[in-house]
């Protein structure tokens, strides 16, 4: 076992395992990608093509933790519901993202 | 990067925009990437993101230059060949409304700069933009078509001959 793995292991427990999951992933990529701008509802339901139920479940558990914010938006005069990374989130991402790319380059050789 | 090139821009074309504003924000973002495709690159680089075309360095600047953007303070004069290209981007797409533009830019993004063949770029925007009516994402894909298309020397011949064919067919008809 070399210290790369060891160190891997030792950075993963400093990670929000709450996080780890494929939708929560791309809605934190996605959120955090547009920064001070905000993405709206259903642009998220439409890029990510997820449910209502999944898409507002997992927006709704970011949101707890503090990753985003959300907002009311007026658009062509109509009122849309808008998401913002925070900077807990921006900060969680960034550790998720390094962590991860560590964690593939990580992987070994191919046997 | 060039935030006066983007402000001359915004300037040429007749938006006096609020930085505060999610709308405004959307319309320099898809207005500055149509014009980039068209030929005047401020130099900021755009990707695809949930939005579409976005160019997150544009926003950063935008931000950081609040009062510049919202008074349209600029040292940069658009060329003569600049200024015409915004005249037809404010002709087109005179009432800046943001569904249109996302549309066309989207479109453009897939049809223009990533080359793919129309129906597929219509399907990527009709998948990414879902929620627009089908309409709304019409009247966006022939504007992007109409402000970016090029046609090829071929293409140029080819429509001169149908026209001809058409011009042959109407003179007869009067004559006859």
């Amino acid at each position: 076992m070399n210290s790369d793995f060891l160190s891997l292991i030792r950075e993963s427990e400093a990670l929000n395992s709450d996080v780890f999951s494929l939708i929560r992933l791309l809605l934190l990529s996605s959120i955090a990608s547009v920064g001070k701008d905000g993405v709206t509802y259903r642009e998220l339901k439409a890029a990510l093509g997820v449910s209502d139920g999944a898409l507002f479940t997992n927006l709704s558990v970011l949101e707890k933790m503090g990753y985003v914010s959300s907002e009311e938006i007026s658009l062509e005069g109509k009122k849309l519901k808008s998401y913002r990374i925070t900077q807990e989130g921006l900060l969680a991402w960034e550790r998720i993202r390094n962590w991860l790319k560590k964690f593939v380059e990580c992987g070994g050789e191919k046997q | 990067m060039s935030l006066n090139k983007v402000i001359a821009c915004l300037k040429g074309i007749g938006l006096k925009p609020k930085v505060d504003d999610f709308q405004n924000r959307l319309v320099i973002q898809k207005a500055i990437y149509l014009l980039k495709l068209k030929g005047i690159d401020p130099g900021f680089d755009y990707n695809l993101y949930v939005r579409g075309p976005y160019s997150p360095d544009l926003t950063k600047e935008v931000y950081d230059h609040k009062s510049a953007v919202e008074e349209l303070k600029t040292s940069t004069r658009l060329s003569n060949a600049e200024a015409g290209m915004v005249g037809e981007f404010k002709e087109l797409f005179s009432d800046f409304k943001p569904s249109i533009l996302e549309v066309a830019a989207t479109y453009a993004f897939f049809a223009f700069e990533r080359k793919q063949d129309p129906i597929t770029a219509l399907q990527n925007v009709k998948r990414m933009k879902s929620f627009y009516s089908g309409a709304q994402i019409a009247v966006g894909v022939s504007k992007a078509k109409e402000f970016l298309f090029k046609p090829s020397e071929k293409q140029l011949a080819d429509m001169k001959e149908e026209a001809r064919a058409w011009q042959d067919a109407s003179l007869k008809s009067m004559q006859g």
